[in-house]
Parts: structure tokens; C-alpha cells; sequence
């Protein structure tokens, strides 16, 4: 034990050392929160007013009432800031040659003298009738601004056409108002507290760690175990420790160093979700655009789950690599034979999204038992539906049943496998190694 | 009496096709230095890997310490260089060292204070705290040299434990192997350098081609060889000596240094009458003495006989 201990100890202190785990360590955050605030950025663009022209070619008071309504919206949380700067200009018959002389001055910026336009806004008389409107603009690949923009014209086209039908506009007025639909997460009766965004969120993240995971550190102990071949330590371990103890410390040592980085990174995130809010103000983000995301929250029954399924399913595919890695003499041969483990721990992945789309269905429902497929599927299932305890004890009795198993195998071809060196063994071979000792 | 910490019993390893080892016996008495001698790929490494149980004989069976325990569970006991060496490159000459005891079950402090101990007797402390891919391959074979020793083994086994050292070098280890040997522990070694066996071994095995062809204590095998070697050494006129040396008759084979030679003499050829005819050919010589052979001589007498019966074997199997 306390050998085996000495491995898993250098191995993660060898890992750690690296200069590419600093590197990696540190970059995941970053990456994350670049790809939180900047796309949050491009969409808020600027949180000052838009100077939006309205090109009117209507008779009627529609363009007018467009005016007053987009006056109305503000800024962000604010109360006073306005978020539009609306011009209203009369164009009548000749809309097309006002619209062309104000997109002229439109999105010019700061560069001229004169105040250029963000955006302009065509109107035309049979606007009321086709519910057809133009928007010219500086910021019309934001989601988030035309979203809003057209959230208020509508309001306005709709409202228009209901009074013309002699509707009372306080009846209007009401009939407008905002519908909120808030989704809740229930779990055998009751409701968890998470929203279905956050679930959603959550079960993919599941299912994306796990097959990173599992990939990632899979292949770097597959990677470790062929350069140990290489630079000829390995009969100084064989004369030394056991296959098994080898096997095990290595997988572990790997293992451990992966909860470490992922344990970072899963910080990392938890904190600039939590406090993305604060975040968006250090980088002068309009909050509201970070809001897209909800905020995941894990219970307590889920994270163990997972973590039981991670370590199971990191040691089951951790053996396999290894295992792999004993029979290669260099990192190229490894390839054919470790593009087999890929094809379970892809196929694995898929059914998350199976889970995901029907959390219920037969398909995920099967892959939740199957030992190579359960750690990816099971915590996923686990966190969408509601999933009875004997049913987590089979899956899980299986997957350990499997692990046994698989680190028999891998130990027997390991044991040969690192001190072979030359060409690769064929499957005759492979059973011959699994069969001696 | 004793085990003996080594007992190979007809040993056999074949590599796809070719025997490596062809049913080899020997037994490696508890304490002392034992040599296993051989020309390149005689199969030294592969009966080295077959003591440690790192390869499985085909046939026959290697017994440690008269226990019925594979070299891999007494690795406790055991220490080992491997011939092809290796170490982790990218740690710490200590930290690797500290490692290496653990790995042999030794705990983490008595790791540290043992692999500070052997740094120092070796002469590079001063690189403990150095990657090990910043020595160089000497300091390195030095490292693991130390690695093999941590834990005090009983029976220490080196596969060409002097290939690549320089003199001093050489030297450092010679002494630390002397000196294990001196204090009852058992050291197992394997070379292709003779002077380096002949001045430290106690007994040796000679195997060629896979098959032992000499086996006993230093002593014994020069014994055996016979006392019929005559050592020359030349001041001048050299050349008149070469025909005289040709004699099948009075010279059974010439080992010819140049200033100097190695001489077996002929059977029943007579030393005093090969002084005599040197004489009188007017050869110069300022050393004539009757030698027990040297290793070398009876490394490459044995060698060659075993290359010559074999070659002839195989002459008649290709005729048949």
C-alpha cells in the first residue's frame, strides 16, 4: 500500500511540476471568462443611448407613437438614462431618398464633428397593414438590441391595431403585458429549486467534464506509460514494485491530478457565474447581457453521483489506457488501438445527449447500467429525473463489477506489455499474456 | 550451511527462433563477488532478466535465497541495475532517489537520509537537487548505481555495471562493491571486460552462445587452464621471434600484444627449450616467466572453441 502510495505520489508531483499543467491550469479560467464577458461585450456593444433616426412615411400617428414608446425604454437597471435617442423626421412620399441621406450620417462614430446616427429606423405607411418595418444600424448583429428593439415595436404595432379595432387602450394596455414563465426542476415530488435552464446546464456540463475528463487524463496515462517504456525505467519498476501496484498508482496518480485541475477550473467557473454581476462592473459590462446564463446549483446527492461515477469511470478507462500504453513502444502506435476506447467513451458521450433530450427514454435508460456508458449517462439521468436508489445501486454495482474486471485484464497485459519491446503483440498474443502468470 | 542466493537450474529462453539461453545451470554462492563473463549477446542480460523474474524462462527454474519466492516478491532483497538504464529525466536526482527507496518499501525519512548518504559517498551531492536529465550519462549510471543499493539488499545485481564510467569512476563503484562484498553481502555482476572480473571476482560462469563453457572459483579456473602460459616481453628484434612462435610444435597458440605476448605452450612442448630457441635467434627479450594464464587468455581460448564447435555444428547440420 505504501508503495503504491509512493507512485500516485510521484505521479502527481511530476504532473504538477509541468510547465504545460501551470500553463493549461491557468488558461481554462481565463478562456471562460473571456468567453463570458467578451461575447457579453459584443452584445451590450456600449451601454450609452443610441441615436436612432425614425424615417416616418406614415399618415397615420403610428410613427409618432413609435417615437413616444422607444423614448420610454431605459437603460439597463437605470431609471433615468434613456435607452434610445429617437429623431423623428416626416419623410411622406419620399421615405427611400431620406432613408439613404440619414444612413449617410449613420455609424460614423466620433470620427466627424457632426453626430452620426446609430441606427435608422424605416417606417412606411402601409407598416400598420404588412407589419413590415426597416432598421438600418450599427448594431444589428446583436441578438440582445434587435431583440429589444423589436420586443418594443411590436408592443406598438400590436397596441395600434387593437385600438383601430375599437378596442379601450387600458384594455390594450393590459392585454400587453409581459408574460413570465419561470420552469422548475422536480425531483421524486418535489421541486428542487434549480430552474430547467440550470438543469439543462448542469446535466451537459456533467456529461462534457466526464468525457473530457476521461479523454483527456485517460490519454495522458496511456501517454505516460509508453514513455516510461521508452526511457527504460520500467524494469527498474518491474524489479521493484508490482504490476498491479504500478498499474494502480499511476491510474490514481493521474486521476488525482485531474480532480485537482478540474477542481480549479469547476472554482473558477462557480465563482464568475456567482459573481458575474460584480465581474461585468470591473469590466464595464451592462450586467444584463451576462444574464444570460442561469446560475447552476448542485445539490448535494448530485455531486456525489458524480464524483462516484468520475473516479469509477477514470479508473475503468484510466486501466484500459494504461493497459494500451504497456503493449505500444511509441505514442504513434498507440493510436489504433486506443481509437477503440474513444469509439465507448464517444458513444458514452452521445447518450448524454440521448439522456438529455428524453430523460425518460429507453436508450439512455439502457446506457445508464451499461458499465463502459453508466459514468457518463448515469449522473446526467440522475440530475433530469427522478431515479430510484436500487436502480443507482445496480448501475453502480455493475460499473464496479466491470472495473474488477477490466483491471484483472489490464494488470495480466500489463505485466507483460511493459517489458516487451519490438513489434506489437497480436490478439493471439494478448490472450497468451492475460493467460501466463 | 547456507543457500545459495542464486540457483539456476537448466535454464532455457528462446526469442522467436534463436536460443538466447540453452539449459543453463549455475549457482551464486551467498556472499562474495560472482562474475558472469560472456562476449556480447551471450545471453548475460537475458539470464540477468531471468534471475530478477522480469523475463519467464521457457524452461527450468531460478530459485532466490533458496526460497521459493519469484525475484519480484523478494525485491526487497534484491538490488538491481538494469543494463539499459533508466531514470525519470525530469525529476530531481533526489527526489528520484527517495523514490526508488520507497518504491522498495523503505519509509519516506529513512528514504531521504539513505539517498543523502549514498549521494555523498559517490561524490554528488552537489547534484542532488539537479533534474537528471542535466547529468551526464556517467552521473546518471552513478545515480542509479545508488538507486539499487537504498535498501541495503542482500544480493546486489549489476548488469555491466562499468560500461561508460571512466577511470575514476570506475574505480568509485569498484570500491563500493568491494566493500558490500566485504561486509557478507552477495554481488552478482555481469562483464565483457576480463581485468575488471579477474581483479574482483571470487567465481566465475562463462557463457557463450547461450551455453556455460567455464564455471568455477578464479582460482580453480586458472588452475584448470594449466600452468603451461608463458609471458614474454620483447626490447628488440621482435620480428626474429614470429617464426619461432609459429611452431605448432612447441606453441599451441601466440596472444600477441606487440611489446609484449601471451604464450600457450604446445603438449609435452618443453619451456626451456622455446627460451633457448629465442636465444639463439638473437631476440631480445627483457621478460620470460611461466604464468598462470590471464582471464583474458582463457576468456577468448574458451570463447573461441565454443565459436569453433559451434560454426562446425552447423557446418554439418547445413551438410546433412
Amino acid at each position: 500500500m505504501n508503495k503504491t502510495f509512493a507512485v500516485i505520489r510521484r505521479e502527481f508531483v511530476a504532473r504538477v511540476h509541468t510547465r504545460s499543467f501551470l500553463i493549461s491550469t491557468l488558461l481554462v479560467p481565463v478562456f471562460f471568462v473571456a468567453i463570458m464577458v467578451i461575447p457579453a461585450m459584443m452584445m451590450t456593444g456600449t451601454s450609452r443611448s443610441m441615436r436612432v433616426a425614425i424615417v416616418d412615411g406614415t399618415t397615420s400617428d403610428v410613427g409618432a407613437r413609435i417615437e413616444s414608446r422607444m423614448a420610454l425604454e431605459k437603460l439597463g437597471d437605470s431609471v433615468s438614462v434613456p435607452r434610445y435617442t429617437v429623431t423623428r423626421v416626416s419623410a411622406a412620399e419620399r421615405v427611400d431618398d431620406v432613408r439613404d441621406s440619414i444612413v449617410a450620417l449613420t455609424g460614423l462614430g466620433k470620427k466627424r464633428e457632426i453626430e452620426s446616427f446609430d441606427g435608422v429606423l424605416v417606417v412606411r405607411d402601409d407598416a400598420l397593414a404588412t407589419g413590415e418595418l426597416e432598421y438600418y444600424g450599427t448594431n444589428v448583429g446583436s441578438p440582445e438590441a434587435m431583440g429589444r428593439l423589436e420586443n418594443v415595436l411590436r408592443q406598438v404595432v400590436t397596441g395600434t391595431r387593437f385600438e383601430q379595432s375599437g378596442i379601450e387602450p387600458a384594455v390594450v394596455a393590459r392585454a400587453m403585458e409581459r408574460v413570465n414563465v419561470s420552469t422548475h426542476k422536480v425531483t421524486e415530488g418535489k421541486a428542487t429549486g434549480e430552474s430547467g435552464g440550470a438543469s439543462f446546464i448542469i446535466a451537459y456540463a456533467m456529461g462534457f467534464i466526464l468525457y473530457f475528463g476521461v479523454f483527456m487524463y485517460g490519454q495522458q496515462t496511456m501517454t505516460s506509460v509508453v514513455e516510461e517504456k521508452t526511457s527504460r525505467i520500467m524494469e527498474v519498476l518491474a524489479s521493484s514494485l508490482t504490476p498491479f501496484q504500478m498499474l494502480l498508482g499511476k491510474v490514481i496518480g493521474v486521476g488525482v491530478t485531474g480532480l485537482l485541475q478540474m477542481g480549479i477550473w469547476g472554482t473558477t467557473i462557480f465563482l464568475v457565474t456567482s459573481q458575474r454581476e460584480r465581474l461585468a462592473s470591473l469590466v464595464g459590462v451592462s450586467p444584463d447581457a451576462m444574464q444570460q446564463m442561469p446560475i447552476p446549483t448542485m445539490p448535494v446527492d448530485l455531486l456525489v453521483v458524480f464524483l462516484i461515477y468520475f473516479a469509477l469511470g477514470f479508473l475503468l478507462y484510466g486501466a484500459l489506457f494504461a493497459a494500451i500504453g504497456s503493449m505500444c513502444n511509441s505514442v504513434k502506435e498507440t493510436q489504433q488501438y486506443a481509437s477503440g476506447v474513444m469509439m465507448l467513451i464517444v458513444f458514452g458521450f452521445f447518450g448524454v445527449f440521448a439522456m438529455i433530450n428524453d430523460p425518460t427514454g429507453g436508450i439512455g435508460m439502457v446506457m445508464s447500467y451499461v458499465p463502459f456508458f453508466s459514468p457518463f449517462v448515469m449522473p446526467v439521468r440522475w440530475s433530469l429525473a427522478s431515479v430510484p436508489l436500487h436502480e443507482l445501486a445496480l448501475s453502480i454495482g455493475a460499473m464496479i463489477a466491470a472495473l474488477i474486471a477490466v483491471s484483472w485484464l489490464a494488470g495480466r497485459i500489463y505485466r507483460t506489455g511493459i517489458l516487451m519491446y519490438g513489434k506489437k503483440p497480436s490478439l493471439g498474443e494478448l490472450f497468451r499474456w492475460v493467460r501466463a502468470g | 550451511m547456507s543457500h545459495p542466493a542464486v540457483h539456476v537450474d537448466h535454464v532455457t529462453k528462446r526469442f522467436s527462433g534463436h536460443t538466447a539461453v540453452s539449459d543453463l545451470s549455475m549457482e551464486v554462492p551467498a556472499g562474495g563477488i560472482f562474475g558472469l563473463l560472456g562476449p556480447n549477446g551471450a545471453g548475460k542480460s537475458t539470464t540477468i532478466r531471468m534471475i530478477m523474474d522480469i523475463i519467464e524462462p521457457d524452461e527450468g527454474t531460478v530459485q532466490l535465497f533458496g526460497t521459493p519466492g519469484t525475484g519480484r516478491e523478494l525485491s526487497d532483497r534484491v538490488g538491481y541495475l538494469p543494463e539499459e538504464r533508466g531514470l525519470y529525466k525530469e525529476m530531481k536526482v533526489f527526489d528520484h532517489l527517495v523514490f526508488l527507496a520507497e518504491a522498495k518499501g523503505i519509509r519516506r525519512a529513512e528514504g531521504k537520509k539513505r539517498s543523502l548518504a549514498w549521494l555523498d559517498r559517490l561524490g554528488i551531492a552537489d547534484w542532488a537537487q539537479k533534474k537528471v536529465e542535466d547529468l551526464s550519462k556517467g552521473m546518471q549510471q552513478k545515480v542509479q548505481f545508488a538507486g539499487a543499493l537504498l535498501h541495503d539488499p542482500e544480493l546486489l545485481i549489476l548488469d555491466e555495471p562499468f560500461s561508460g564510467l571512466d577511470p575514476v569512476n570506475s574505480q568509485v563503484l569498484k570500491d563500493v562493491v568491494v566493500d558490500l562484498a566485504r561486509n557478507g553481502r552477495t554481488v552478482l555482476f555481469s562483464t565483457h571486460i576480463m581485468e575488471q572480473a579477474e581483479r574482483m571476482c571470487d567465481r566465475i560462469v562463462i557463457i557463450a552462445r547461450g551455453q556455460k563453457v567455464v564455471d568455477g572459483t578464479m582460482a580453480d579456473v586458472k588452475r584448470e587452464a594449466g600452468g603451461r602460459h608463458i609471458a614474454l616481453a620483447f626490447s628488440h628484434d621482435k620480428e626474429k621471434a614470429l617464426a619461432v612462435l609459429a611452431d605448432p610444435a612447441l606453441v599451441a597458440r601466440t596472444d600477441d600484444y606487440g611489446a609484449s605476448a601471451e604464450v600457450e605452450m604446445a603438449e609435452s612442448a618443453d619451456p626451456q627449450r622455446l627460451l633457448a630457441l629465442l636465444v639463439s635467434e638473437g631476440v631480445g627479450l627483457s621478460r620470460f616467466e611461466i604464468v598462470e594464464p590471464s582471464l583474458q587468455s582463457i576468456f577468448i581460448a574458451k570463447v573461441g572453441d565454443a565459436q569453433v564447435a559451434h560454426r562446425s555444428e552447423a557446418k554439418e547440420r547445413a551438410a546433412s
